[in-house]
């Protein structure tokens, strides 16, 4: 089974961010694998342990997204490609799904799977684009995967419940963070990183079928309004507890 | 003069909230540009919603009717949608923030070779596209966004705009659709719903949230008496779906549900970005934590410090009272 999983490095948006005149200011240290794809490469893993497959992880970004793609091999990827960006790029989903359409194109494959959207931006929109325009079926927000005769079956989460899918190869996926706790890298892992393959190609190299121009962009970025906190009462529980139910009726209405 | 077409999201005979949200905005944005507003119905069962959607000002509503949408399945819904845009030929495609949506949009924009902007929290027209705002960084920043030219498909998180009845002429018409199992590459085997009779807490007025500090069963059973109580939906952050204590579905925050209700109540949460993320729209916030530097407090507009095991019993007689 060959299975790709395409991953993406983003800021860490635990650590401290700023906005300088409407653009985001970060450590620039603090830069990582995207965790929906980390689960993403995780399942990849175990559907190799337990099937055998070779995982292949393909990555869409500037030089210093290097990084991401060693850690994914270190994690127990058995090779990657990089697909190499401009520092200083305006893509958006359409832009990278286009991108990764074109490297796909003369590829034979099982399954193409990725995290169902990035933490930075949480859009959600390159996996089913990228499905849609490979022509492949596809299955988004899976928590669970199996595989089973030739096909995975996915519970994925959706509205009302979970549903039990089957999708047959080749298909895509696209993994939620609730689907398995990412392994870390052992030592020997990282070591054995550092031998394993990584392609490097330019995205402008590529043959693509559609215009690369973005269809969307960032104008900015402002404060979130923030949220006065309220009042907050420190007691007898049997008081305070009284009070705010007496306050969510009189002043709120909401009782 | 152009179509703003809203996909307006049913289930089990109801119109989701959400969707009459951003039906509001559409119709508001199409009166002050001279624009069309319509609505679009897709379901198994879709004629019998026009009467209700008749009262949101949508100039005509268009009604797709399969039984392969009993369920949903991606692959005829993104060719149902296809179909009316090359049909209607709107400008804008605007739907809810649901599971269902963001499990299409990016595959129908690619279909559409439209422009896509998801879970957006305010839009407006520009001359030829849509701008807006949007989250970013786990809801801790926000940007602004533009697609500068039309076709524009973008989802909405709930509670971004208000629902306003309008009074006008509205026209039905059902649009010819079919489609073959044969096409259906993948296969819907069977639905876990957990959650099948109680209220969707993406649409619930009021919601009672539990955190790692409930701990038991008699802490649960306290969250599903409060929530009965205030005729509220039962949310849940990550670390109580994630220990099986809670359905998953009932997970609130960047990764589950984003819910905007007029009470929250968060019990033993304490208040992790990623959840704030799926919560900090709600109008009014109860926070009831024993630890007071837990961030919830920030902001809750009531928080109350103590152990929920003391607070939660007294807080439940109290509103008891209060209801009689």
């Amino acid at each position: 089974m060959k299975f790709y999983v395409c991953i993406k490095q983003v800021p860490d948006v635990n650590a401290p961010l700023q906005i300088k005149d409407g653009q985001l200011v970060q450590d620039a240290d603090r830069s990582i694998l995207n965790a929906y794809d980390a689960s993403a490469v995780e399942e990849a893993l175990v559907l190799k342990e337990t099937h055998g497959a070779e995982v292949e992880v393909v990555l869409a970004g500037p030089e210093k997204a290097k990084e991401t793609i060693r850690k994914a091999l270190a994690m127990g990827a058995d090779k990657g490609t990089h697909i190499l960006t401009d520092e200083n790029s305006n893509h958006d989903s359409f832009t990278y799904a286009n991108i990764l359409a074109a490297f796909f194109k003369d590829k034979e494959y099982d399954f193409i799977s990725c995290g169902k959207q990035s933490q930075d931006t949480d859009s959600g929109l390159t996996g089913s684009m990228l499905a849609q325009l490979l022509n492949l079926p596809y299955v988004t927000n899976a928590v669970a995967l199996s595989y089973e005769d030739g096909k995975l079956r996915i519970k994925r989460q959706g509205d009302v419940g979970q549903e039990i899918i089957d999708l047959p190869s080749p298909g895509l996926i696209t993994c939620s963070n609730d689907m398995n706790d990412p392994r870390i890298p052992s030592l020997k892992g990282i070591m054995q990183s550092k031998r394993k393959p990584v392609d490097t190609i330019s995205a402008d190299d590529l043959d693509s079928e559609n215009d690369l121009s973005p269809k969307t962009k960032i104008l900015g970025y402002e404060e979130k309004p923030g949220r006065e906190p309220g009042q907050k009462f420190d007691g007898e529980p049997d008081e305070v507890a009284k009070k705010v139910a007496q306050l969510l009726d009189s002043e709120e209405n909401l009782i | 003069m152009s179509t703003l077409l809203t996909y307006i999201s049913v289930k089990d005979g109801k119109i989701k909230r959400s969707s009459l949200e951003v039906l509001s905005r559409c119709v508001e944005l199409a009166g002050e540009h001279g624009h069309d507003a319509a609505a679009i119905v897709i379901d198994s069962d879709a004629s019998s919603y026009t009467d209700q959607l008749m009262n949101y000002g949508a100039g005509t509503i268009y009604t797709i009717e399969d039984p392969i949408f009993k369920n949903h399945l991606n692959t005829p819904l993104i060719r149902a949608l296809s179909l009316a845009m090359e049909k209607i030929e709107p400008s804008v495609l605007a739907m809810a923030s649901t599971e269902g949506s963001k499990d299409i949009l990016g595959a129908l924009a690619a279909n559409q070779d439209a422009a896509s902007l998801a879970d957006m929290s305010e839009f407006e027209l520009t001359e030829n596209g849509v701008k807006g705002k949007r989250p970013v960084m786990a809801a801790k920043i926000i940007a602004k966004v533009e697609a500068e030219e039309y076709p524009v498909i973008l989802t909405v998180r709930a509670g971004s705009y208000d629902v306003n009845e309008v009074e006008g002429d509205t026209s039905v018409e059902s649009i010819d659709f079919s489609f073959s199992d044969d096409e259906l590459q993948t296969t819907l085997k069977e639905i876990l719903s957990a959650s099948g009779d109680k209220i969707d807490l993406s649409e619930a007025e009021a919601v009672v949230s539990a955190g790692r500090g409930v701990k038991d069963e008699e802490a649960r059973n306290m969250v599903s008496e409060l929530a009965s109580l205030l005729n509220a939906g039962i949310g849940a952050s990550r670390a109580l779906t994630e220990a099986g204590d809670y359905d998953p579905s009932l997970q609130i925050g960047q990764t589950g549900k984003v819910v905007a209700p007029q009470l929250y109540i968060a019990i033993g949460i304490s208040g992790a970005i990623q959840h704030v993320a799926g919560m900090a729209n709600s109008k009014v916030i109860v926070a009831i934590n024993k630890d007071p530097d837990a961030p919830i407090f920030d902001i809750a507009d009531y928080g109350i410090v103590g152990d929920l095991y003391k607070v939660l019993p007294p807080f439940i007689e109290e509103i008891k009272k209060l209801k009689n």
